[in-house]
């Protein structure tokens, strides 16, 4: 366990000293204080910059706060994504080129350990942020819009956290088994692709890991179907469990791809 | 819309974001030795594209090595 412990430190100073631990948190939390303000005040920001002819009236719908939480949840759903996914490809397979790992490999370390702290730092950041940006939005979304239900978030936090876990254990395993490149490719095609894909012929089946955040959107409404909902959510854990124990044996299959 | 009737309370974190991440970026930009293209074409895009322009230079611009 110690040499969790050197590799976790190791993997944190690189992440403060490249500034993720700081853009990304900020990059979460001002999309989620944004979305709530243009959605507040998107009449009269049409009024100000729009060139509307005079008396043009807009039925604009009346939003329920768990609408607005919803609507900031999409804008993650995409650009949030992007940022993880294209943020962190090279999380394992640029070691591989510039020479880091050179000096990770001829150390005696397990290599379960080696993942483990890339997980852990990369879940500890990708988890935060969304955290913070979620509670930023909800206080922008109670201040001009009412109140959201403590117990319903709670469990819609909870089940965002599962999606944002597979997440990270698709990026950390597409690094470990290809370049960066290529890995980043991958997990774009696995996390955007497919859930547009799900997204469009989704109706013929109820239980896919890349329909978490469609569940976590029902949980929040309070009209959640338990069964598929349950299942799904068996289904991404296994899913990640079985994804972690690929990167850990790609990690150890490219060791000879190492540049040194 | 006139000036008191912005309701800065609200608006003003927001700016202070948007702020730090530009300053965070420009920093950033400033340390690293050598970018993904010209340093000045990125420290336009970083002070020029208001919300996106920082996000695009730390994945695109910064070159990890």
């Amino acid at each position: 366990m110690s040499n969790f412990s050197v590799l976790f430190q190791k993997e944190w100073r690189e992440n403060v000293r490249n500034f993720k631990i700081l853009w990304i948190p900020l990059v979460f939390l001002l999309f989620g204080i944004s979305d709530p303000l243009t959605n507040y005040y998107l009449p009269q920001i049409l009024n100000a910059v729009g060139n509307m002819p005079e008396g043009t009236v807009f039925p604009f719908p009346e939003l329920t706060p768990e609408q607005i939480v919803m609507t900031t949840v999409s804008q993650y759903q995409f650009i949030g994504m992007l940022v993880i996914t294209l943020g962190f490809a090279g999380i394992i397979s640029r070691e591989r080129k510039n020479g880091t790992s050179t000096f990770l490999y001829v150390r005696p370390i397990s290599y379960m350990s080696y993942v483990y702290s890339k997980f852990s730092v990369m879940c500890i950041l990708v988890i935060g942020s969304v955290i913070l940006g979620l509670l930023a939005n909800l206080y922008y979304t109670n201040v001009l819009f009412g109140a959201v239900g403590a117990g319903a978030f709670v469990g819609f936090l909870g089940t965002y956290i599962v999606w944002l876990l597979f997440v990270v254990s698709i990026v950390l395993f597409s690094s470990a088994a290809f370049s960066t490149a290529i890995a980043s490719i991958v997990s774009l095609a696995l996390v955007l692709f497919v859930q547009f894909i799900d997204a469009l012929l989704g109706a013929y089946w109820t239980i896919s890991p890349w329909k978490i955040p469609m569940y976590a959107g029902y949980v929040l409404n309070g009209s959640v179907d338990k069964t598929p909902f349950i299942w799904s959510l068996i289904i991404t854990l296994l899913a990640i469990v079985i994804l972690i124990l690929g990167a850990v044996y790609f990690a150890k299959r490219n060791i000879s791809k190492t540049k040194i | 819309m006139d000036f008191e009737s912005i309701p800065w309370m609200l608006i003003l974190p927001l700016l202070v974001i948007q702020l730090i991440l530009i300053l965070v970026a420009i920093i950033d930009l400033i340390r690293v030795s050598n970018t993904n293209g010209p340093k000045w074409l990125w420290a336009l895009i970083i002070v020029l594209g208001n919300l996106i322009g920082p996000i695009i230079y730390f994945i695109v611009g910064r070159r990890n090595e």
